[in-house]
């Protein structure tokens, strides 16, 4: 098993610190899973505890100018990898403005993703910080624990309004309420609801257009049959909302979310290879 | 004692007492001739620094007068309160023209009054209390190891560490490179934290007389506030080390100001994580009960015994504890008790794990009987949980 | 749903109903009165009063004259509730409390009368919200009966000059004491904490003294916990007028200029703290 990268780009670098911060915000722990093309951060939480899962993905391609790995066999060329996100968003933190960064598999005391980062310094000289994060690795019979999860049966898939709006309205409701009722229709109109003893809120969103899947054999495909104002409503842990709107640092060119009615709602956020899939079960 | 601090010196002070409050909650000042003082300790005696300010920093300066036989009053305040004073650093710079600092020994007053813009004084009358000198033993001569950088690539070097960090590992490598890490408990932990190391190559340095091979491991607190103050003041840093085990000495020169901070550091039974703790406190020697005097007595001893260091030829620090703490809540603390003192010395709350030598001697503290017995104990450790 | 689909009918009566194309000239001045969670709102033809009390002897005026509001109608002679003011600001900032250029919250508000909810219509970018906050009996106002004409001593100063020296108080001195004199110390504030005591001293000629009206030497001492909230107020104001009654309460009022120069009022009342005997003065 090796594995070794480098970016030397800066703006690739500040790119994938941002993916990187956005995971460290949503997961204590995860699964860094390397393929040949691609990288994924992983976090499954069993959805009967209530918690919410997470899938990113993103091309190597796009970030690294070196990018060589060996998984456990040729048939099974992958690394799975657990490690604490929040220790590889520091160690880029303070590399942002690098000459390169080197990541590699290494097993000194213990299995370790070591982070070298050359600093600028004097014409002559250089300055290098070397950052250990240590790492489990993940046995090949455990690897079925990561799949992919499967796109929700939705009722409603509609594109997100402006992020930054909707994070401050989810903010404040989070300060009246602990759960949100998040609904949309097929006429691109969404809603988010919260009520308590003391006051309601309701903020209405539309015109916000809802994304073709077409091609896929999906409820989508009989929307013709469908109600187009009938709104699929889900209610949701307040928190969990309000970090993915807080925590992301995707800059997305796409967001979308998928609502099947009583049982999930399917966050996408989209910015050129990299996509990152946020699942919160819905409160019964 | 009165001195008067104009303009943009207000803040070099104020810097300073941000600096000082890293290390210990009192402040001592002491006038001298030479200039005036303000130093602290932390509760385990692990970690002192001291910012002497010569006359030429003040556009007055009056120590006041000693007899042939007195000492120039001293006196310590509560660092919060001293600090309450200077906590702004912005508005002290935007709105104080001129600072008064006024000991008034007879009307047990410490006055500080800032002439501030438009008109306005701020008067603050302190309590203090009377102390004697407070003052580590330490010498840079003896120190085998001498860096000095700028403050700058310190401080560009320790960002790489989080603030909630107890203690990095200074390293001398190949090649005269200097490496920062940060120190890892046990072996247990090692797998689960992110070990970080920087490496500067010599050359980033102004100079590097370093043992190869030697290595240090102190606290980073304290050492944090030393540096933001260099930085700000755009000093160079001089870093005296010895072996592990022996204190890191930090200092800063200047034409009207000279700094010291000293660090006690982790010795190399301990830095290479194989001794079980223990609580260093129970192999104490009792001091012997006569001498149960407070600490800063023992201290103005060292100061006047300096022959005393026949006994261990190097600066082993151990730490008198004078008689069983009788606790007592800080926040109660009376004006004008002076005999509260006594008690002082101890260190009530310090965590009975054994980490950090003291920096203060043991043995110097019982005339005509010289150390060694004693020099050996490790006696106070480190509190950085307090923080 | 377009906005004008959530508005109320127009053949509906309300008690009171108000539209206002800045919602933050409002949240900006009930946020420096909000140091309770709850308010009690009084409006009549001149406008709304917003006031919280605590522990019988502090109350913080809120002041937004009719003339603010675009649209502002009362029915009755006067409408009053009692409501969260937590929840109502929550409310009122749903599109965030910051002012971007060029971005402002419209609101309009309306409340049909005792018992019903207080209702607000909130819209920023073609994105509407809309808030139903439940209201409460209205409970009995402390009334200080400060009126101007028994005023001992009265200091205007720019809010600028008591600014710092609010941020900065002892909090762990109990009390706050004011002294005003026609003589020297003239506009004195002290604190006397753990670590001793501190003394504040505003000359009669500073620049910063916009009136100077003292007749007699009054010192008085009021708890620093309960005056410590009027920070919010000093914070947004540009002027504040300090008097004095012979009682030694004490009026604060903040001169407050909004984002399009209209002013309004914050007013702090305070209770002398009466704890103190002669010989402590």
């Amino acid at each position: 098993m090796r594995f070794r990268a480098k970016i030397v780009d800066v703006a690739c670098l500040s790119h994938f610190s941002r993916i990187v911060n956005t995971v460290a915000k949503l997961a204590k722990t995860c699964i860094l899973r390397l393929t040949v093309c691609k990288l994924y951060f992983i976090l499954s939480d069993k959805v009967a505890n209530g918690g919410a899962s997470l899938w990113c993905e993103l091309s190597q391609g796009n970030f690294f100018d070196e990018f060589q790995m060996e998984g456990v066999a040729a048939e099974h060329n992958e690394i799975y990898l657990e490690f604490v996100p929040e220790n590889l968003s520091r160690a880029l933190k303070t590399a942002q403005s690098a000459k390169a960064v080197k990541i590699k598999l290494t097993n000194k005391h213990c299995p370790c993703l070591r982070v070298a980062v050359e600093l600028p310094s004097l014409p002559s000289s250089s300055r290098i910080v070397t950052h250990d994060i240590p790492v489990g690795v993940i046995p090949r019979r455990m690897w079925n624990d990561f799949r992919e999860p499967s796109v929700p049966d939705f009722d409603v898939s509609i594109y997100l309004p402006v992020l930054k709006t909707m994070k401050s309205v989810v903010e404040r409701m989070k300060n009246l309420s602990n759960f949100i009722v998040i609904e949309a229709n097929l006429s691109g109109e969404m809603n988010l609801k919260i009520e308590t003893d003391l006051v309601s809120v309701t903020t209405h969103f539309k015109d916000l257009g809802n994304p073709p899947w077409a091609s896929e054999d999906r409820c989508q495909s009989s929307a013709q049959g469908k109600d187009l104002e009938s709104m699929a409503e889900a209610c949701i842990d307040i928190k969990k909302l309000q970090q993915l709107l807080a925590g992301q640092q995707v800059n997305p060119t796409k967001a979308l979310c998928n609502i099947a009615r009583k049982r999930i709602v399917h966050f996408i956020l989209l910015h050129e290879e990299v996509s990152l899939q946020y699942f919160i079960p819905a409160i019964a | 004692m009165k001195c008067v601090i104009a303009g943009g010196n207000v803040k070099v002070l104020g810097r300073a007492v941000h600096s000082l409050s890293r290390i210990g909650d009192e402040l001592y000042l002491e006038p001298t001739e030479s200039g005036l003082s303000f130093r602290a300790v932390n509760s385990s005696r692990s970690a002192f620094a001291s910012f002497l300010f010569a006359p030429l920093f003040f556009q007055l300066y009056e120590p006041g007068s000693a007899g042939p036989d007195t000492e120039l009053f001293r006196c310590k305040v509560h660092m919060k309160s001293f600090l309450g004073i200077f906590r702004s650093l912005p508005s002290l710079e935007k709105s104080v023209g001129k600072c008064l600092i006024l000991l008034k020994p007879r009307a047990s007053r410490l006055v500080l009054q800032l002439h501030c813009k438009y008109g306005v004084t701020k008067t603050h009358n302190l309590a203090f209390q009377e102390c004697e000198r407070l003052q580590a033993v330490f010498d840079t001569q003896s120190c085998a190891s001498r860096l000095c950088a700028p403050a700058r690539l310190l401080a560009e070097a320790v960002v790489h560490f989080p603030l909630t960090l107890a203690e990095v590992t200074l390293g001398a490598g190949p090649g005269g490179k200097i490496s920062l890490r940060n120190y890892v408990e046990d072996e247990a932990e090692l797998s689960k934290t992110m070990v970080t190391e920087l490496w500067l190559a010599e050359e980033e340095f102004q100079s590097v007389a370093v043992a190869p091979g030697s290595h240090i491991t102190f606290c980073l607190k304290e050492f944090r506030g030393l540096l933001s103050f260099a930085e700000a003041s755009n000093l160079p840093l001089t870093i005296h080390f010895d072996e592990p085990g022996r204190p890191v000495i930090f200092t800063l020169d200047d034409t009207v100001l000279e700094v010291h901070l000293v660090l006690a550091t982790l010795s190399d039974a301990e830095s290479s994580s194989q001794s079980p703790s223990t609580n260093g406190v129970s192999h104490l020697p009792a001091p012997s009960d006569d001498f149960a005097d407070d600490l800063e007595s023992y201290m103005a001893a060292i100061e006047t015994s300096e022959g005393c260091s026949e006994g261990p030829p190097s600066p082993t620090f151990s730490l008198h504890i004078p008689r069983p703490a009788k606790s007592k809540p800080e926040e109660e603390e009376e004006e004008e008790e002076e005999e509260e003192e006594e008690e002082e010395g101890a260190v009530p709350g310090t965590p009975p794990h054994k980490r950090f030598r003291s920096l203060f001697f043991g043995s110097v503290m019982t005339p005509g009987r010289p150390g060694p017995a004693t020099t050996q104990e490790v006696l106070a450790e480190d509190s950085d949980g307090e923080s | 749903m377009p906005f004008s689909a959530q508005l109320p009918a127009s053949g509906e009566r309300y008690a009171l109903s108000a539209s206002l194309d800045n919602a933050r000239h409002l949240s900006s001045l009930l946020r420096a009165v909000h140091f309770q969670d709850y308010a009690t709102c009084l409006a009549t033809a001149s406008g709304l009063r917003v006031t919280v009390e605590d522990a019988k002897c502090i109350q913080a005026n809120a002041f937004i004259q009719a003339e603010i509001f675009q649209e502002f109608s009362v029915q009755e002679e006067s409408v009053m509730f009692r409501i969260s003011l937590s929840v109502l600001l929550d409310c009122l900032t749903i599109f965030g409390s910051s002012s971007l250029p060029g971005t402002s919250t419209a609101l309009r508000m309306c409340y049909r009368g005792y018992g019903y909810p207080l209702m607000l219509f909130l819209e920023e970018g073609g994105v509407v919200t809309v808030c139903k906050i439940n209201t409460q009996e209205p409970e009995e106002l402390l009334d200080f009966d400060f009126c101007s004409t028994k005023v001992v001593n009265k200091i205007i100063l720019q809010s600028e000059g008591l600014r710092e020296a609010f941020a900065e108080l002892d909090m762990t001195s109990e009390v706050l004491q004011i002294t005003m004199s026609p003589d020297k110390p003239y506009f004195r504030l002290s604190t006397f904490g753990n670590a001793g005591s501190a003394h504040l001293d505003y000359p009669r000629d500073s620049d910063l003294m916009e009136a100077f009206h003292c007749n007699q030497t009054q010192t008085n001492r009021y708890k620093i916990s309960l005056l410590k909230p009027s920070t919010k107020a000093l914070a947004l104001s540009c002027k504040v007028s300090i008097r004095t009654d012979a009682q030694g309460f004490l009026s604060l009022q903040y001169m407050i200029r909004n984002e399009d120069g209209q002013i309004c009022f914050v007013e702090y009342y305070c209770c002398p703290d009466e704890d103190i005997t002669e010989a402590e003065l």
